[in-house]
């Protein structure tokens, strides 16, 4: 065996595993996926319930449905919001903890500790402040009496409620991304910044000209993940709002929080259509892959004008 | 070397286990998870079998997920449960025929489709309006009055009226958040479909179907809905979960309590001492006396299991064995839905139930004649809004219409 040959079996040996349970769980449910968009699929035993070939029948009643279109929206505007909140604050507190503070690794861990709660624990307990927490500060605090006010349940309507899912996003995800920005932060080489202190540049103007160019890298990769994290939110969605509080579309009463992922889970398991999901999942996937795209070159881009 | 033999020892001990055969249950209440795996496991010993349970609950999306992936999967249980017409359909083509059982003649709620039995009754289980009698009679009601419409509407607002002295928070403890959806559109929605009809009536439900409605039996409905709603705390209402509801009623905070005798192991965990029970729905204006008693749930054998002649005697041995009904009744807590068994739940509500059962006083569950999708989908918005306040009644009115009338087009 020559050294060429040998080194491409460890290779491929070594990718094995990977490789096959990527095939296994991501590739072929893919395509299957993919074909089922298009059929009548529902995986149960009806009487009426074979596969048949329903071409784009999935996809039109997708695009008809006001619950679907508002999800849709609901998810770009949640998105946007999203992404902008936890990258502020995350680099805020990356800012907070890479100066000079005692226990700075203290405040690191705490920031970064929510990161390991499961979103549906995570909705749960915020559900509880949101909903009991809150309202018992605004009867004991009498200048935040408004808070004790069931009209002012941030769960109760619909805009707070999604409000209040940005601050549970921000709250779960801040830690992780400031985590990259500190990585970067530190990389920075001190003498530039000292350079620059010496020359009288003001800290907003350091952190305008040197601080945020420097971490332009690190800017193409928390908007990637913070886009589609926040894109793909559930876990977070289904235990603190189950979509709800209601709201009307197109003069249908529809749930007023039900981001993409949680319209199309509900769609297959308790609408029980199943295909029609899939023709959605495919539709999520397809936006998704496109406005990443995007925004990694959008970001590229800009790390080279930096 | 050693941990090779303990390994090799799981193996065999696995292997053991399933060459003995499986036999594997899926059902749909959680809060009976420990008590039947206890009596499945000593049953399986005696017919020399594993028997594995698996419990899965929620709303209309509970079970369902799993057991798709499993049929898919072609994993099927041999016996899983159902809940109604809409899911027996899902499931028509692997469900067993078992008209033929000794357990059919000794139960009248069993699940039946075209003059056949498919599903065996796991129990019996009723709601009404569950109501704190000590307040009740504090604030000098009886609860016997309470069959309809003014009745109700007399008593709420003179229960309101003395808050203080009842030391409550509200009047009911209602629930109508999108995550209690079951409470609104599953539960109170039969008031609309059953409430004051012959058991088994479906003469409104197939009108429904098919997309008339009785507008004045849906305005009364709707005077009903309000009258929940304005007596509710808020705060329970638009944005408390199960526990919140239940929580309210359980320390006295609210008279009334929206929910069925399942709340019973509930009550007891939280120290509820005081009397209670069940009263009619007050949603007409005529009087309904009566509440709403049929079985939640069925037990359906896959047709294609190897092991259908052991999950046919499972089911039988539920009913005809001494254990069977220990398990049923004093661990699982359920009132049975079978004749011949002398045992009797402790808890005060499913007593209520017996009672209203035993006086022949009940109305059916028909919601399940409606789907998931409409129920959860198309309903629930429509009550947390009325709930919430951002529609009016006649609007209300008007959206439950025309939600009916879309219905009935597809």
């Amino acid at each position: 065996m020559t050294k060429k040959t040998e080194s491409s079996l460890v290779f491929w040996v070594f990718l094995a595993p990977v490789l096959f349970a990527f095939i296994m769980v991501m590739v072929i449910p893919f395509f299957l996926g993919s074909y089922y968009a298009f059929t009548n699929w529902s995986s149960s035993a009806r009487v009426d319930g074979g596969l048949r070939f329903v071409g784009l029948q999935n996809f039109a009643e997708s695009f008809r449905d006001p619950a679907f279109l508002y999800s849709f929206g609901i998810t770009f505007a949640y998105t946007i919001l999203n992404m902008i909140a936890i990258n502020v604050v995350a680099f805020a507190l990356a800012l907070l903890v890479t100066g000079e503070l005692r226990l700075k690794n203290v405040y690191r861990v705490g920031f970064f500790v929510p990161n390991l709660i499961g979103g549906l624990i995570l909705g749960y307990i915020w559900q509880f402040i949101f909903n009991n927490a809150i309202p018992s500060l605004g009867r004991i605090i009498p200048v935040l009496g408004f808070l004790a006010n069931p009209g002012n349940l941030m769960l109760s309507k619909n805009t707070s409620a999604l409000a209040a899912m940005i601050v549970v996003g921000t709250w779960q995800y801040a830690g992780y991304i400031m985590m990259i920005y500190v990585a970067a932060i530190e990389n920075i080489p001190q003498e530039l910044l000292e350079a620059a202190k010496i020359d009288g540049a003001t800290p907003w103007i350091r952190l305008k000209s040197i601080t945020i160019p420097l971490c332009a890298q690190a800017f193409t990769v928390t908007m990637f993940l913070t886009l589609v994290n926040s894109f793909k939110q559930f876990d977070v969605n289904v235990s603190l709002t189950s979509g709800g509080p209601s709201t009307m579309l197109m003069g249908q009463p529809i749930l007023g929080t039900e981001l993409l992922a949680l319209n199309i889970y509900n769609t297959a398991f308790i609408s029980n259509k199943l295909s029609v999901a899939q023709a959605r999942a495919f539709v999520f996937f397809f936006v998704l892959a496109i406005i990443s795209i995007i925004q990694v070159y959008v970001n590229k881009k800009r790390e080279i004008e930096l | 070397m050693k941990r090779i033999a303990l390994a090799f020892m799981v193996l065999m001990a696995a292997t053991a286990a399933f060459g003995a055969g499986k036999l594997t249950l899926m059902q749909n209440k959680p809060e009976i998870d420990a008590q039947i795996k206890a009596y499945a496991a000593e049953w399986g010993k005696k017919n020399n079998v594993t028997v594995v349970i698996k419990s899965i609950g929620g709303t209309s999306g509970g079970m369902g997920p799993q057991l798709k992936a499993d049929y898919a999967a072609g994993d099927m249980p041999d016996i899983f449960a159902f809940d109604g017409l809409e899911s027996y359909k899902e499931w028509e083509g692997v469900i067993l025929d078992l008209s033929k059982e000794p357990w059919v003649s000794k139960t009248s709620v069993a699940f039946k489709y075209n003059g056949k039995v498919y599903g065996f009754p796991v129990a019996v289980e009723g709601w009404g309006m569950a109501y704190n009698a000590d307040l009740l009679a504090k604030a000098g009601i009886d609860p016997k009055t309470l069959t309809n419409y003014d009745a109700y509407k007399k008593a709420f607002e003179k229960l309101d009226s003395m808050k203080k002295e009842l030391g409550i928070n509200s009047v009911v403890s209602m629930a109508a958040s999108v995550e209690m959806g079951w409470v609104t559109a599953h539960h109170n929605f039969n008031s609309l479909l059953s409430n004051g009809l012959p058991y088994g009536d479906l003469s409104v439900v197939n009108d429904l179907l098919a997309g008339k409605v009785d507008m004045q039996r849906l305005q009364e409905y709707a005077d009903w809905v309000e009258l929940l709603f304005k007596y509710a705390d808020k705060t329970v209402l638009l944005t408390g979960n199960y526990d919140a509801q239940v929580g309210a009623f359980a320390t006295g905070k609210a008279v009334f309590l929206h929910q069925g005798n399942w709340v019973d192991p509930n009550l007891k965990a939280a120290n509820a001492t005081f009397k209670m029970a069940f009263a009619p729905h007050g949603s007409m204006k005529k009087t309904t006396d009566g509440i709403f008693v049929a079985a939640p749930s069925f037990y359906a054998i896959n047709k294609d299991s190897k092991n259908v002649a052991l999950a046919k005697k499972f089911l039988n041995d539920l009913v005809t064995t001494p254990e069977g009904h220990t398990y049923m009744v004093k661990d699982a807590g359920m009132i049975p839905a079978f004749s011949g068994i002398n045992l009797n739940p402790e808890g005060q509500l499913s007593k209520s139930v017996q009672q209203w059962s035993a006086a022949g006083k009940v109305y059916s569950w028909n919601q399940y004649y409606f789907s998931g999708d409409f129920r959860d989908k198309v309903l629930t918005p429509i009550y947390n809004q009325f709930a919430a306040g951002s529609i009016t009644k006649a609007q209300f009115v008007d959206l439950m219409a025309k939600a009916f009338k879309d219905n009935a087009k597809k």
